[in-house]
């Protein structure tokens, strides 16, 4: 589960400085409009029963106004310390596109989709966060189904030549990491069959993941190299709009269980409590849709971070599966400082289960 | 004999305090002949110094008459009294107060001579005048330098050096010991004499009060 | 407690003083927090505009081709860090507009242009899909690929040239920010002594009170730690509302200036300066009140006796004139400031003595006939008032010598800037010449156009030269070169700072002109022989002029074109044009044509000088509204303690109403005796105003900077702080004579 206001900000940023767009297009408490209609500025919005189509949906959706390709991964280093990592791209239309309609000419430098890129790593009590900025159809930004491909300058998401993995790059200021992604799972569809309600009301985004990746690579920071493996959790969303009038945030989780389950777990904070959905997936990719009513999932204990209080401790449980987990961050702070600052961070699992995962919390940062 | 140069006639004078109107001055008349000398006494706030205002037009009387040098006012309403009564202050009626009767900036002399050229009576004598009453040695110095008696002497010097009609002295000898006092009390009679003006003297001073030709005790009249 | 009660009892019965003293620490507090955060904001501004006009490096393909966005997506595919800059030449009034990408200049960071993605908003800036959009519809464009930074990575086929947006400001503005810091040191001087000025007036009634406690039994040491406490206590109070006034009127003023000003960089620059006190003012000021108020405990009483007296006029005197000595021959910019803090604590002690000396004298002289007495009267009334008014009437003296300087030096400023402008952007239009391309071959089409207005071509490079006369061997220095082919009639109007006879002539015959910094550092007067040396060839030149330079540090010869060697490979050159009776299109489409590219970059030097004069122009609004501030506080402190004073001073004038002179003449004397007090205060600023522009254009700039400004007086300012002068003594008249009326009343009785 992955929304970002931050994205929406920077657009309304982007207006300021000159953009087409105006900011009432993109507000995001506006979402008034019937499911599935296409609103007024033209962009459409996923629906029930709306299925997922490969591989096409692992490219652009130019008639949905926002989505991202993620990746957060739990990985070690060769001496078993932990590292944290994240990259996540993001597209923002301020137009929608038809599928088969040609995309603009580079040479128009036009507006119709703006890209952002962050990039962390999480080591040693350090987090390091890097975030990159680009117009879409000019070249430097942008996504292909196939080849699968994501870039913005020269952070990619790529095929390795002659292999069915992946390998993802990017180098921050003094920082950067070059890693191999061998994807071992089926294709997870979250909600129902891809459709995953964010809210009572029925409004939602197309979500999946992959959940077996593999990973190992190199990660630099300043003069040292570290060689890291381990799990990773890869996700794919979009819609063309999430939050609802009087949601303030989300709690995000992705967990690697050591008994082979993996949990996703979202919950959106509202005016007067909470939506609460997530997925119990078996060692078998078997997913099992969870709704409020099978969750429980509530602070733990609170952090007072530089940019405001955090909840870096967590109690979940899902009673019909035994499962009752404490999900804890690492001591330090995990502030993704770009222009909407969010916190993400690994977290580690105890309870009736152990593991690794990742936590994303919104709307904390004051 | 002369007709007199100060006539009053029925003047009344009150304060407002509180809201009501105390009087100080009820229905007084009273005169003054050219050489007379007339002591004003009565205990602190009976309205010696009241009259004495009422006299030389700094304050206008509830109602009465007063007559000096041949020009009457009564009860205010003519702006053109100021005027007038400004014009009798500067040339024919000397103030003498208890202190601080000398501008500051100036010398005895200078403050003689400024007094005089007010008066239009600049004779270059203005030395003689310090002189007569004692402080001719003290001529060039401020009013800061001398002691309260040459001060007060200096002050006698500038009202005669204007030759007036009629000199209104309100304690001119309040501030100073008895020794001094006197001393500048014997100067103010005998220059008064010599000048032949008319004089009111206002104190509480019994002594000094009996010096003068007639007396008017406003304990009673208040 | 009890003495505590008995010490501030004197307030309750003087609560105007108390009024008086707060009032004061409050404006002073105003002004200073004002001037902080004005300061901050005009230095702020002038970095925001010179980062956004200051020297660039652009990136182009090495073969000379344009770039175009292919080569901008593959270059930050490479990893380099670069943004677009789409220039598209519209025909007037609409002039140039420069398309940018905020999204890619956010790889910069803070060195933006602008500082930031959304600062270069508003014109000639818009997003370069719209710039785009009009190059489309036919308009002569260019586009660029900026980079922050010179020593890039760049992949292979490309390499990067400087890029410059405007005129280089730098320098300028750094001395601009040095006479502001100057500045705001006075307004703290200034409003220091108006706070003790206020404050010794209630000392020194509060004497015997202090007399009587000591009587009492309560030791000096107790007396003064309640003093201090009672300072403290009230500074703190003040100083609150103070800050917040002050970041009010700064606010008010920036808001203010900033909707003024439709400019290029108006968006951010005074905005969100009302959200946060200046704090650090505020210490500031509760150290400053401490410290004038209780200066009197460190300073020993036999010294502050002789302030007034003869000695201490001469010591006054000497500090003074060591002072000016100081400023005049210092090596540094340490003593000029060290030299200016002596002069104006020497014309300070000097002036009230001075002044009342002087009317002390005037006075003497009056006759002693006729009116003449009361002119004597009130001629030693004004020496008193100088002698007890001493405080107020200094830093009323400091506030207009300082108003009186500032306003020399911003009006000269513009103008000399605007004339420096004009040297500079001497043409319409200018043509770089394309890497490559044979200047040359332009040159001998651009002479066989008809109609073509004034032209010439610049030749940038490099030279060293060393001075034949001072016989020290290899003793050589590298400058900049400028040369000028044909030197015509768009740079004969430079005004030079000393020249041959027919300068321009003797350049053109081999004479060679020097900028103000080269003749300063290296001590050259025109007549001088230089050894110049150019690609290897070694020539002798005399120098013919020097020029006023002020945009940098680097010394500069400037030579005829004609007259370089043949192989001098210039390190950058362009040709400045007016266009005459032809347009600008015809004429780049005849260079064009020779050299055969349809890639040419072709400048309107008219947008680039409003951008950068608009640098300047906000700030010096701001400078301005300061002195005029700090005006403002002395005069109303002058008021204050002029009406204070005239109080004690009342009865006097009430006696020469009792002596029978008319009230119509009692306030006439009134009002020129106050009148004159002011009138020659401004009088006695004046001397020590020229003084200061003298030092802040003379010996401050080029000692910093290398290079002086023209000192020039504007009497006719003199003639305003005379009015404003005039002003205040009326202002001060006008109360003093609804005491006389007040008091003149029933009251009277009682004296």
């Amino acid at each position: 589960m992955r929304v970002h206001v931050g994205f929406i900000v920077f657009c309304l940023a982007l207006t300021v400085a000159g953009c087409t767009d105006s900011s009432e297009e993109i507000g995001f408490a506006g979402l008034a409009q019937q499911v599935g209609e296409v609103d007024e500025s033209g962009f459409l919005q996923p629906q029930p029963g709306d299925t997922l189509v490969f591989p096409d949906d692992w490219g652009p959706h130019p008639q949905h106004r926002i989505e991202w390709w993620y990746l957060t991964a739990n990985l070690q280093t060769r001496d078993g310390t932990p590292l944290g990592l994240q990259w996540t791209q993001f597209r923002q239309a301020l137009q929608p596109r038809d599928v088969e309609s040609d995309p603009p000419d580079a040479d128009a430098w036009p507006l119709e989709a703006a890209w952002m890129a962050h990039a962390a790593v999480s080591f040693d009590g350090e987090h390091r966060f890097q975030e990159k900025l680009a117009r879409g159809d000019v070249g430097h930004a942008g996504a292909t189904a196939q080849p699968f491909s994501v870039w913005l300058d020269d952070w990619r998401l790529q095929p390795m030549p002659g292999s069915d993995d992946w390998r993802l790059q990017v180098n921050g200021d003094g920082w950067g990491y070059d890693l191999r992604l061998s994807n071992t799972g089926d294709v997870v569809a979250h909600g129902n069959e891809g459709f995953s309600a964010k809210s009572a009301s029925g409004e939602g985004s197309m979500y999946f993941s992959l959940v077996d990746l593999q990973i190992e690579g190199t990660v630099t920071l300043g003069d040292r190299t570290l060689e890291v493996s381990g799990k990773g959790w890869f996700d794919r969303e979009w819609s063309s709009q999430f939050l609802k009038a009087g949601q303030q945030g989300w709690d995000w989780f992705a967990l690697h269980l050591e008994d082979g389950h993996k949990l996703m777990v979202f919950r959106l904070r509202e005016d007067d409590g909470a939506f609460l959905s997530g997925s119990w997936i078996n060692a078998n990719g078997e997913v099992q849709s969870l709704g409020g009513d099978d969750l429980n999932l509530k602070p733990a204990s609170w952090y007072e971070s530089k940019r405001g209080r955090v909840p870096v401790e967590w109690r979940l449980t899902i009673p019909e599966q035994e499962v009752d987990l404490i999900i804890a961050a690492p001591p330090g702070e995990y502030w993704n400082t770009g222009l909407y600052p969010y916190w993400e961070s690994p977290v580690s699992v105890t309870g009736s289960h152990d593991g690794v995962g990742y936590m994303e919390l919104t709307g904390y940062s004051d | 004999m002369p007709g007199p140069i100060l006539a009053v006639e029925r003047l009344s004078k009150g304060f407002k305090s509180g809201g009501q109107l105390v009087p100080v001055l009820r229905s007084l008349s009273l005169g003054v002949r050219p050489g007379e000398s007339l002591a004003v006494v009565g205990r602190s706030g009976s309205g010696k110094s009241t009259l004495l205002n009422l006299l030389c037009g700094l304050q206008t009387p509830d109602d009465g008459i007063i007559t000096v040098a041949g020009e009457s006012f009564h009860r205010s309403g003519n702006t053109s009294f100021e005027a007038r009564w400004a014009e009798l202050r500067r040339r024919s009626i000397g103030v003498v107060f208890q202190e601080a009767n000398l501008m500051p900036a100036l010398s005895l002399m200078d403050n003689v001579r400024l007094r005089a050229h007010l008066a239009g009576h600049l004779s270059g004598n203005e030395r003689g005048w310090l002189e007569r009453l004692g402080v001719g040695a003290e001529a060039d110095r401020y009013p800061d330098q001398v002691s309260g008696g040459q001060a007060q002497r200096a002050a006698l010097a500038m009202v005669f050096a204007m030759s007036p009609a009629l000199i209104l002295a309100d304690e001119p000898t309040g501030s100073l010991d008895r020794h001094t006092a006197d001393a500048v009390a014997d100067c103010l009679f005998a220059m008064q004499r010599e000048t032949a003006c008319a004089l009111v003297l206002a104190t509480h001073d019994t002594e000094l009060a009996s010096r003068c030709d007639h007396m008017l005790d406003l304990s009673g009249a208040g | 407690m009890m003495l505590v009660r008995a010490f501030v009892s004197h307030y309750r019965r003087h609560p105007f003083q108390l009024a008086a003293l707060a009032l004061m620490i409050v404006l002073a507090t105003m002004l200073w927090a004002g001037v902080t955060v004005l300061t901050d904001q005009a230095r702020s501004s002038l970095f925001q505009s010179e980062a956004a006009v200051a020297a660039r490096v652009h990136v182009v393909h090495s073969d000379g081709q344009p770039v175009d966005v292919d080569d901008f997506a593959d270059l930050r595919m490479a990893g380099v860090c670069v943004a677009p800059w789409l220039e598209v030449q519209r025909p007037p009034p609409e002039g140039r507009v420069v398309g940018i990408d905020p999204l890619a200049m956010n790889c910069f960071g803070e060195s933006a242009p602008g500082g930031g993605a959304g600062t270069l908003d508003g014109t000639p800036f818009l997003d370069i899909s719209e710039a785009a959009h009009l190059s489309r519809e036919g308009h002569e464009s260019r586009l660029y690929l900026l980079a922050a930074d010179k020593n890039l990575a760049l992949p292979q086929g490309y390499v990067s040239r400087e890029f410059s947006l405007g005129p280089p400001t730098g320098e300028l503005a750094d001395s601009f920010l040095l006479n502001l810091d100057a500045l705001s040191l006075l307004v703290l001087l200034i409003t220091g002594l108006l706070v003790r000025s206020v404050h010794r007036l209630g000392i020194a009634q509060r004497g015997g009170s202090f007399d009587l406690l000591y009587r009492f039994g309560v030791p000096r040491r107790r007396v003064r730690q309640l003093l201090a406490l009672e300072l403290v206590a009230l500074a703190g109070v003040c100083v609150l509302p103070g800050l917040w006034l002050g970041a009010q009127l700064a606010g008010v003023l920036g808001s203010g200036f900033g909707q003024a000003l439709d400019s290029l960089f108006d968006v951010t620059l005074y905005a969100g300066s009302a959200d946060s006190l200046p704090w650090q003012a505020a210490g500031v000021m509760v150290l400053l009140v401490l410290a004038v108020c209780l200066v009197d405990w460190v300073v020993p009483q036999h010294w502050q006796g002789v302030a007034g007296s003869r000695r201490g006029r001469l010591v006054a005197a000497l500090i003074l004139s060591s002072g000016l000595v100081g400023v005049a021959l210092a090596p540094n910019l340490a003593w000029v400031f060290a030299g200016t803090a002596l002069v104006f604590a020497g014309a300070g002690w000097l002036t009230p003595g001075l002044l009342a000396l002087l009317a002390q004298r005037l006075s003497d002289h009056a006759s002693l006939d006729e009116n003449d007495l009361l002119t004597r009267w009130r001629r030693r009334e004004l020496a008193v008032m100088f002698r007890h008014l001493a405080l107020p009437v200094v830093a009323l003296q400091y506030a207009m010598a300082t108003v009186l300087a500032v306003q020399a030096l911003v009006t000269t400023f513009e103008s000399t800037f605007e004339d420096w402008l004009a040297q500079r952007l001497e043409a319409e239009f200018y043509v770089e010449v394309p890497q490559g391309a044979d200047a040359g071959l332009a040159a001998d089409r651009l002479r066989k156009l008809e109609g073509i207005g004034a032209w010439h071509q610049v030749s940038r490079g490099e030279a060293r030269i060393s001075v034949e006369a001072s016989g020290s061997e290899g003793d050589t220095v590298a400058v900049d070169l400028f040369a000028l082919n044909p030197i015509g009639d768009l740079v004969v109007g430079w005004a030079l700072m000393a020249s041959v006879n027919q300068p321009w002539q003797a350049l053109e015959q081999g004479g060679v002109m020097i900028n103000e910094q080269l003749a300063r550092r290296r001590q050259l007067e025109v007549e001088d022989t230089l050894e110049i040396t150019l690609a290897e060839t070694v020539t002798s030149a005399k120098v013919v002029g020097i020029y006023s330079d002020y945009g940098r540090p680097a010394g500069e010869i400037l030579m005829s074109g004609a007259t370089l060697p043949r192989n001098f490979s210039a390190r950058f050159e362009s040709f400045s044009i007016n266009p005459g009776a032809l347009t600008m299109a015809e004429i780049s489409e005849h260079l064009a044509e020779t050299w055969n590219t349809h890639d040419l970059t072709v400048r309107d030097n008219a947008s680039i000088r409003a951008l950068a004069s608009q640098v300047f122009g906000q700030t010096f609004l701001l400078t301005r509204a300061i002195s005029l501030l700090t005006l403002v506080l002395a005069a109303v402190a002058l008021l204050i303690m002029g009406w204070v004073f005239f109080t004690t001073r009342a009865w006097y004038f009430r006696l020469l109403g009792i002596w029978g002179l008319p009230a119509i003449v009692v306030r006439g004397q009134l009002r020129r005796l106050s009148v004159t007090l002011t009138l020659a205060i401004t009088l006695a600023a004046l001397p020590l105003g020229i003084w200061l522009t003298w030092a802040l254009v003379s010996r401050i700039n080029p000692l910093a900077f290398g290079w002086s400004l023209p000192m020039d007086l504007y009497p006719l300012f003199w003639l305003e702080l005379g009015l404003v002068a005039l002003v205040t003594g009326l202002v001060i008249a006008l109360l003093m004579r609804r005491q006389l009326v007040h008091r003149a009343s029933e009251k009277q009785v009682e004296r």
